[in-house]
Order: C-alpha cells, then structure tokens, then sequence
C-alpha cells in the first residue's frame, strides 16, 4: 500500500498520480490521508520513483473535471479522483459519466463544488469599515463566511469584478483572500488579524437591511421549508438578517398570516387620498 | 421622514411583485475601473425570506402615492396604508449601500402613478441615469414600466434598464375594466409593443446601445378574479409569441389589508400558482402548447404536475424505449428533466442505458417507471388504466394552505 499526501493541493496530487499512473499502480495500492495511515494491516510503501513506462492519454477536460471535483472536502476527497483517472486512461470513460456509479459520485461532488461557489457569491455580507479605520488598514469592506468546501481561492475573482476598486477581504477558518484594488493575495492559512478584523467588524448600518429584509417577506405566503432548501441554516450566523428568521416567522403563524403587510406597517396610521368611483 | 421609516412602507408595498431575477444581462465588470456592479448572465439569491422568495434586488417603489384605485392592489388610492415617497437620490443611496454589502444584484424600481404617467416615468428614469451615469453603476437594473407613458421615455427606460416590465395584472379586459377601471389592455399591449421594438431595433447590432437587454417581463394576478388556468396559459403563450417575452409571472392573490369587497379575502392559491409556474416553463423549456397542458376549460390539476397529467392522457405515446426514443420525447417522460435527458443521450452512445442508470441520474423513478422500457427492463403496469395510475401517483394533499384559517 502506498500511502501518500498531497497537503490538500490538486497540483501535487496531479504529479503523483501521474507518477502512479505510469507505473501502472492500481487504485486499490494507494491511499491519499493526512497524518498516519489509519488502515492498520497496510505496509507504507513510498512512490515509484521516475515517470514509468505507461503514458496515459485522458480527454482535456477529464482534467478541468477532476480539479473541480477536488475542491469537495469529504471521504475519500483524492483516492476517487484517483480512481476515476485509472478507469478513463484505461479505456473506460463512462467513469466520467454522470450515469456511471463512480462517475455519478463525481458529479456529485462538482456540483456540491459550484453549489458552494455560489453559496459564496450569495452570502458573503460585507461589512464597510468606518473611514478612518479603512484609511488605516487600507480596507474598505470585510466578511467572515464558512464554506464547505474549498472555494475561496477559485470563486472570490467573482468579488473583484462587482466591487471595482473598493479592497476588501474574505476570512474563513481556513483560508483568506484580500483584493486591494489591483491584485488578489490568497493565503492558504488565514492571518489572524485578518480573521480579527472580518470577525469583529462593527455594522450600525445593518440595520437598513434587515428594515428592507422584515418588510419585503410575505407572512401570509409562510414556506420556511422552501426558504431552508435554499438557504441552508449554517449561513444564517453570519447573515445580518439571519436572526429575523425565527422572529418573522413566529409572527406569521401567531396571526400575520391573515394578510400580506408587516405588523410595523400596520401599526402606523393610514392615509386614504381619494375616493373610490361609484 | 426618515430613510429607514420609507424603505419600511415603501418595501412592503413592492413585496406583491413577484419577480426578482436578476438574470439574462450581458456581461459586464467593474474589475479595476470606478463605479460598482458586474452582471455576467447568472442571476444570484442573495437571501431568502422565510415565504421562500428569493432577495436578489431591492425591490421598492419610489413612492406609494397613487392616484389610481385598482381594487387588489393595497397601494390603491382608497386604502388606508401609510404613503411616502423616497427622492431618486435616496433609491441610489440604498442600492449602492446595499450592493457593496452583497446584499443584492442590482434594483428593481416600480412607483404608484402621481401626477401623469409620464411623470412618474420619467421619476423611475431618472434614478436609473444617475446609477447608470453619476455613479457608473454596472449592476442589474429592472424598471416597471408605466404603460400610458410616452414611448419615447419607454425607449430611454430601456436604454438605462436590463430588463423591462409592463404587468398585465389582470388576464381578461372584462377583469381590467371591473378591478383596475384605470387601466386598459389595450396601452398594456401598446407598451410591449414599444418595448419589443426597442429591443428588434438593435437585435443583431453588437455596437448598437443595449436596449432592455435581459428582456422583457410581465406579471398577472392568480385568484383575484374567476379567471381559470386554460385562459392565463393562453394569454401567456400568446404573449411569448407575440411580444416575446422572457417571462410571465404568476402571483397568487395574497389578500391585502382594508380589503375592498370586490376581491377575495382567501388565503394566496399557493399551488395553484406553483402549477401555473409548472406548466410555464413546460411551455418555455419542453415545447409543449398551451393547448396540449389543458385541452377544455378549467384549472391545472392540484393532485399531479401538468407533466404527468399529459403523460396521463396520453398513454398511446408510451412506454418510450430509451435507447431509442427522440431526445424531445424522452423529455415528456414524466421524472425525467432536461438535464437528465441530455445526459442519457450521452451515455447511450458509449453503451445501452440500464434500470440502474436512471437511478444514479437521480431521476424520479416512481413518476418515470411505468412510461419507460430499458435494456433489462419493462413496465408490469404498461396495460394500467390510467385512472388507477392516477391514483397511485396523485401527490397527498395536505390542507397546509387552511392554516389558521380552517
């Protein structure tokens, strides 16, 4: 058995697996884990030195697939990728295929990926920092966010076209990214300041939205389930209008739902400005 | 009054639009430039709310002051609500406010008509212009178009705006004449007019000025009226066709506060809309004709989609072999989508599609079993009656919509 780690990065894996392609080594000898091996009968065996006698050939976008799908952290995040290259340079493609079993796990796992991806253009909530503080750090906008898989390098360009020459920066408990008008700066480890600053941002202005968010929301249409399949309830700690949830719909099912207006409109006095024709 | 004390009034009085795309517009990006925004096509939900709507613009009126008296709409002239009215400085602040958050996409701005319909036009364009040129704003924008307005300020929305939208509201000019006496069809439809031939104007023209770029859009009350399905599909289908329309939305009438007695005080036909939505994108996505979802007069079924209802009546058709069947057939198999079908005809070229196939697709096997034969399957139902098909495919009716109100 041979066991292997590739720091969690496609580049390394794609040169060892490269390597254990062309020595013609089968999926079911090696094992990508971190830290010791947790198969206690394996013997660790070490990577076959040299480029080996098989060249493989695999379709282009067999590559462009399986970088995608290496973003989903789960079980098994590189061994499948492994397992999929073995079976297509050897002549079968249906292992990239959405209707093959392997291959449909694959799928899976690329649009878990773009999910997430989008999930991070959905819900990242900037915070503008006070002018000061932003000439001081020479940052204009911070957000925390918590993706499940790992997006944040590959998805954020996304952020650079929306917000013109503003800076900003993305901290997750993983990894960071800062734009500062001009260039992108990843960092695979999250600086802690950075963390800091997007953590503990303080937004008097939210309240604006959350106005906009409680007064846009249609009690007598209540469908939490439909807004939970879209917005799964992780996010909502770090969405401004996050803590209405719970409060908005309570109120809808103890009596707003007879009509379509929010209670603090309600409440306030009308104002009729003509009369009906008869 | 303050800003925060109008975007509450002036917020829930939009809500009752239900459209909030922020799909279709051309690519554009403020990467390195001055200005905000970037479209690239993709529309994004930035929230939802807890009615599973979707928050991807601010979606307000510019005021809520309205010299017309439409009877289901709760900013008519004789309702009792708060009024106020924002600048069009106002609307930008928010916008941007809110856009540099990443809390939307871009704005959705419609207005209660004061003074003239051209007023109020040229109002919604002016806050348009100073996103689009003071402050070089390049997110999306959607503007409700007054439809007795000069086409000329028609023509200037749809410079400035993505996307267009003149609401029908009412499907039927008897419906119009009784609930909306204001309005008239006829300048609705003369409106569209204008706008699609804005957008044929420039059609095929790369450097001509965008007009109205993601299309045009309407909208038309579900339940507020006795107008059933097979006339709202018909008017819908004769809108894409004749006016070429992006899309129709369906809002189920969601009863308003000091309601008049002329419209229902029930709670919003929730499925009802969702089957109208259902039977839409068959006919924008699948091909399917108005006619073929609902061949008498009447209401979509509740119980089963209008997809399974066609299979249903028109069992001749099936069961479809497929590995052999038409690409456009396979996609009237009930359980079986778009995205499943294109796949299928990729996989059967490699080799023969089996039971299991469909099961690692994701296909919805209960709905797809007795319309299919595969390589190592056929279906023991082929010769079911439909009626008992029906009956064991009908989706349970939970009498969620009674709420509070049994």
């Amino acid at each position: 058995m041979i066991a292997l780690d590739c720091d969690q990065q496609f580049s390394l894996w794609r040169e060892q697996a490269r390597a254990l392609l062309g020595h013609g080594i089968d999926p079911a000898d090696v094992t990508w884990a971190q830290g010791p091996m947790d198969d206690l009968l394996a013997v660790p065996a070490p990577l076959p030195e040299g480029p080996g006698p098989f060249r493989a050939k695999v379709p282009a976008a067999l590559l462009a697939q399986l970088e995608q799908a290496s973003r989903y952290c789960g079980e098994q995040r590189w061994n499948l990728l492994y397992e999929v290259l073995w079976r297509v340079a050897h002549g079968d493609r249906t292992a990239m295929l959405p209707g093959d079993r392997l291959g449909s796990e694959l799928h899976r796992r690329i649009k878990q990926v773009s999910r997430e991806a989008h999930h991070l253009h959905a819900f990242v909530r900037f915070v503008p920092l006070p002018a000061a503080l932003a000439a001081q750090l020479q940052l204009d906008l911070v957000a925390y966010h918590q993706p499940a898989h790992d997006i944040l390098e590959s998805a954020s360009g996304h952020f650079a076209e929306r917000l013109g020459r503003q800076r900003w920066l993305i901290a997750t408990d993983r990894d960071g990214i800062r734009f500062d008008g001009h260039t992108l700066d990843y960092r695979r480890h999250c600086p802690e300041p950075w963390r800091q600053w997007a953590q503990h941002a303080d937004d008097p202005g939210a309240d604006l939205w959350r106005t906009y968010y409680r007064h846009i929301f249609n009690p007598a249409r209540l469908n939490p389930d439909a807004m939970r399949m879209h917005m799964p309830g992780r996010f909502w700690r770090h969405l401004p209008e996050g803590m209405l949830i719970p409060q908005l719909m309570g109120q809808a099912r103890q009596g707003k739902q007879r009509d379509g207006q929010a209670l603090e409109v309600a409440q306030q006095a009308g104002k009729r400005i003509g009369k009906a024709r008869d | 009054m303050e800003l925060i004390a109008k975007l509450g009034i002036l917020a829930d009085a939009a809500k009752y639009d239900a459209s909030c795309a922020s799909s279709g517009a051309p690519k554009r990006s403020s990467r390195g430039r001055d200005g905000l925004g970037a479209t690239n096509g993709m529309g994004i939900c930035h929230s939802y709310t807890p009615d599973g709507r979707c928050v991807s613009l601010l979606k307000v009126l510019l005021t809520n002051f309205c010299l017309y008296d439409c009877q289901y709409c709760v900013n008519r002239r004789t309702s009792n609500v708060p009024r106020a009215r924002f600048t069009p400085e106002e609307v930008v602040r928010l916008t941007l406010d809110f856009y540099r958050r990443n809390c939307i996409s871009g704005l959705f701005l419609s207005s209660g008509i004061i003074r003239s319909a051209d007023y109020t036009m040229e109002q919604l364009i002016e806050v348009a212009r100073l996103l689009r040129e003071e402050h070089e704003f390049r997110g999306y924008i959607h503007l409700k178009t007054i439809p007795d307005a000069d086409p000329l300020l028609i023509e200037q929305a749809g410079r400035l705006a993505d996307r267009l939208s003149v609401n029908v509201e009412l499907p039927t000019d008897e419906s119009l004449k009784r609930l909306a006496p204001e309005k008239q069809g006829h300048t609705i439809r003369q409106a569209m007019g204008t706008i699609q031939r804005g957008q044929q104007a420039v059609a095929g023209e790369p450097r001509a000025p965008r007009f109205a770029p993601a299309g045009q859009s309407t909208q038309v009350i579900v339940g507020a009226d006795e107008t059933d399905d097979r006339t709202l599909l018909g008017n819908s289908e004769s809108l894409y066709q004749g006016f070429g329309l992006k899309r129709v939305y369906y809002s189920a009438f969601s009863p308003i506060p000091d309601s008049p007695g002329s419209v229902p005080l029930a709670a919003p036909p929730l499925l009802r809309e969702h089957r109208l939505y259902q039977a839409d994108f068959l006919m924008r996505g699948y091909g399917y004709k108005a006619g073929e979802l609902l061949s008498k007069a009447g209401n979509l079924d509740l119980d089963i989609d209008p997809k399974l209802a066609w299979a249903l009546s028109n069992r001749e058709v099936f069961p479809l072999d497929l590995n052999r069947a038409e690409p456009a057939l396979l996609a009237r198999i009930p359980g079986i989508g778009l995205r499943s079908v294109e796949r299928l005809v990729a996989l059967r070229r490699e080799r023969r599609i089996r039971y299991d196939d469909l099961i690692q697709l994701r296909c919805v096997l209960d709905k797809a079993r007795p319309f299919i034969v595969t390589s190592d399957y056929r279906p023991a139902q082929a010769d079911l009656r439909s009626g008992l098909l029906r009956a064991r495919l009908r989706e349970p009716q939970a009498p969620v919509q009674m709420g509070l109100w049994g």
